[in-house]
């Protein structure tokens, strides 16, 4: 293709200016490649911390509303009152314990009996969120026994796990009695097991862990469960599994999405400000390259218009120019590409003093299809209005100047 | 034989604002095969023009064009860029050579770019051409190493390419020194002695002028005495 070798020798008769516009279009593909595998690394770091402490899908008695019965006479209303005296539970358990069994998605079940308590010690009292949980399957949803600081991740008879700052605020340790009370005004002493430190305040200050035969007679739920929390081998089908099984089980489920409401929303907008950026990177590369192949058509007006006056088609001399932007894009990109991913695999690593990766970056996410398509097909787009002027010079004006 | 240009009451007006400025009013001109001919005139004759328009890079407000037969100014803009590849040459006064290329692929340039790359047969007709013109010692060096008279010694050569009915100069010695000019002006001559191309040269030399074998003359927009050929040249 005669175009493309008058396009090469146009690039190669300026080495220091094409090596530039090269370095600009491998600069901004370089940023784009950054910020899209610091965004990715971020999202699944967020993620993976969220998903690999919580359920994915949680099963729990649909909610009771008061409502109106519907009455002959129009001047006396009837309502239907809910009771509060018995806990919303799950009775039939067992059989969706079966049920989600069969399903090769799910890798985790923990039936539980949720509630809240005080723990009393002498004066001070705290509340806690209670999770009561078969003791063989304690690190089912979260892996509490990994992070136990003192004590053991034993759930034995009245016995119970507690939060590092709880213990703190309390004065409590493992191995000693502490008086629980729960929101149905049974009171009991148990023993202090193990405490267990996350790192979230929220679960180290507030929650406690205990058997489930111990919380039954605490909570007065002899056979029933308040709820079932469900782990997914792709957390990310979350949502449609928990569809799922709303329909075959008829109870309440809830995605770790929609629990983490804030957390998406947060994701979203750290991702548009990521296109922003990386819109903003691939147009400040395009405009480099419409700017540099314009000069280029105007150093070259009488040779345009030579090829002109011969009878060259405008064709022939836009498809020059849209070949050098090819070029360039292909080159660019490939570069930008590479030095990217070289990049990006130095950033993931350096650590902080405590070994943990200094930025959440993932090299692999870094966009590099994406960026390299779009790159070529903008550098080609940045080409055509230079391509088009040059096609349009009058070769009469070109060969006078 | 019939005429290689035949043109008929050539007329050519600028509109400037309010202002109709008529650069050519009605002129005929014809060239026989073979045919050296100089196109004088002062500056603002309008021999530019008229040499603009014979070789299609200008539409005239009236008259008719017939190049080896075929009218021309009846042809659509690709129709005429078609046409000016295939049967016109041109020499200018600013070589504007390719400097990215040799002196070989600048000469097989008007050839190559509408086949899509330079053939063995075109390169062999470049190499002929250029050795015809005296560079055959220069083929292979890139256009930007040749001096001003051998880069229009190439031009010359990439004019004749392929194989021109018409060749059409303007002001082809204006930017040579006079011993550069003398070469550019027998190579001419013995191009259209030799192979028996037609040439339509624009000057304002009288020097170039004493060297073509027919002097035409444009003076207020109309040539002055004889514009159309007595018959081919002796």
């Amino acid at each position: 293709m005669f175009a493309l070798t008058v396009a090469r020798r146009y690039l190669l008769s300026n080495p220091a200016q094409t090596a530039l516009l090269v370095a600009g279009v491998a600069l901004g593909v370089t940023a784009f490649v950054f910020i899209t595998a610091l965004i990715q690394g971020l999202a699944v770091r967020l993620t993976d911390d969220v998903t690999a402490n919580s359920a994915h899908v949680s099963l729990a008695p649909l909610t009771r509303v008061a409502r109106v019965l519907p009455s002959p006479d129009a001047d006396v209303e009837a309502v239907a009152i809910v009771s509060t005296f018995q806990r919303r539970q799950i009775r039939a358990w067992a059989s969706t314990v079966a049920l989600l069994r069969t399903q090769t998605s799910v890798s985790a079940i923990s039936p539980q009996i949720s509630g809240s308590a005080f723990l009393v010690k002498g004066e001070a009292v705290a509340p806690v969120a209670v999770t009561a949980i078969d003791p063989a399957g304690l690190d089912a949803i979260s892996p509490i026994s990994t992070k136990i600081v003192s004590g053991a991740a034993s759930l034995g008879a009245d016995g119970i796990l507690i939060g590092v700052r709880l213990a703190e605020n309390l004065g409590l340790s493992s191995g000693q009695p502490v008086l629980f009370r729960t929101d149905r005004g049974v009171d009991r002493l148990l023993t202090i097991r193990g405490v267990f430190e996350t790192g979230l305040q929220s679960l180290d200050e507030r929650v406690a862990y205990l058997s489930i035969q111990t919380a039954r007679p605490l909570f007065r739920l002899p056979e029933g469960v308040t709820n079932i929390e469900v782990k997914l081998v792709d957390p990310h089908r979350a949502r449609e599994i928990a569809a799922f099984l709303r329909e075959a089980t008829g109870l309440r489920t809830t995605s770790w999405q929609e629990k983490n409401a804030s957390l998406e929303s947060g994701l979203e907008a750290q991702a548009q400000t990521g296109t922003l950026i990386q819109t903003f990177s691939l147009i400040s590369v395009l405009i480099g390259i419409a700017s540099a192949l314009s000069l280029s058509a105007n150093r070259r007006r009488g040779e345009i218009g030579i090829m002109r006056a011969f009878g060259i088609s405008k064709g022939f001399i836009a498809t020059v120019f849209v070949l050098q932007g090819l070029l360039i894009g292909m080159v660019g990109a490939g570069i930008g590409c590479l030095s990217g991913f070289a990049l990006c695999s130095w950033l993931a690593t350096l650590t902080k003093p405590d070994g943990s990766m200094a930025l959440p970056i993932v090299p692999a996410e870094g966009g590099y299809v994406a960026v390299f398509v779009l790159t070529i097909l903008g550098a080609v787009l940045a080409s055509v209005i230079p391509a088009r002027s040059a096609a349009r010079l009058d070769p009469l004006e070109a060969i006078q100047q | 034989m019939s005429a290689v240009l035949d043109a008929r009451g050539i007329g050519m007006s600028f509109r400037n604002g309010d202002e109709l400025t008529e650069v050519l009013k009605g002129v005929d001109l014809t060239l026989m095969p073979g045919e050296l001919a100089a196109l004088l005139g002062a500056s603002g004759s309008g021999k530019s023009t008229l040499l603009s328009i014979v070789g299609l890079l200008l539409r005239p407000t009236t008259g008719t064009i017939s190049i080896g037969g075929q009218r021309v100014e009846i042809l659509s803009e690709s129709e005429r860029a078609e046409f000016r590849n295939r049967r016109l040459g041109f020499i200018f006064q600013f070589h504007h050579l390719l400097p990215d290329f040799t002196a070989t692929e600048n000469v097989a340039f008007p050839a190559a770019a509408p086949a899509g790359g330079i053939s063995p047969s075109m390169r062999s007709r470049a190499r002929d051409l250029l050795a015809r013109v005296g560079l055959a010692d220069r083929m292979d060096f890139p256009a930007t190493r040749l001096s001003g008279g051998q880069k229009q010694r190439v031009a010359i050569a990439r004019a004749l390419m392929n194989s021109p009915e018409l060749v059409l100069a303007d002001e082809p010695t204006g930017s040579l020194d006079r011993v550069a000019a003398e070469q550019v002006l027998d190579l001419m001559r013995e191009v259209n002695r030799e192979d028996k191309a037609t040439f339509l040269v624009c000057t304002h030399d009288e020097k170039v002028a004493a060297r073509c074998m027919r002097r035409i003359t444009l003076q207020d927009g109309r040539v002055e005495g004889a514009s159309v050929s007595d018959g081919p040249p002796g």
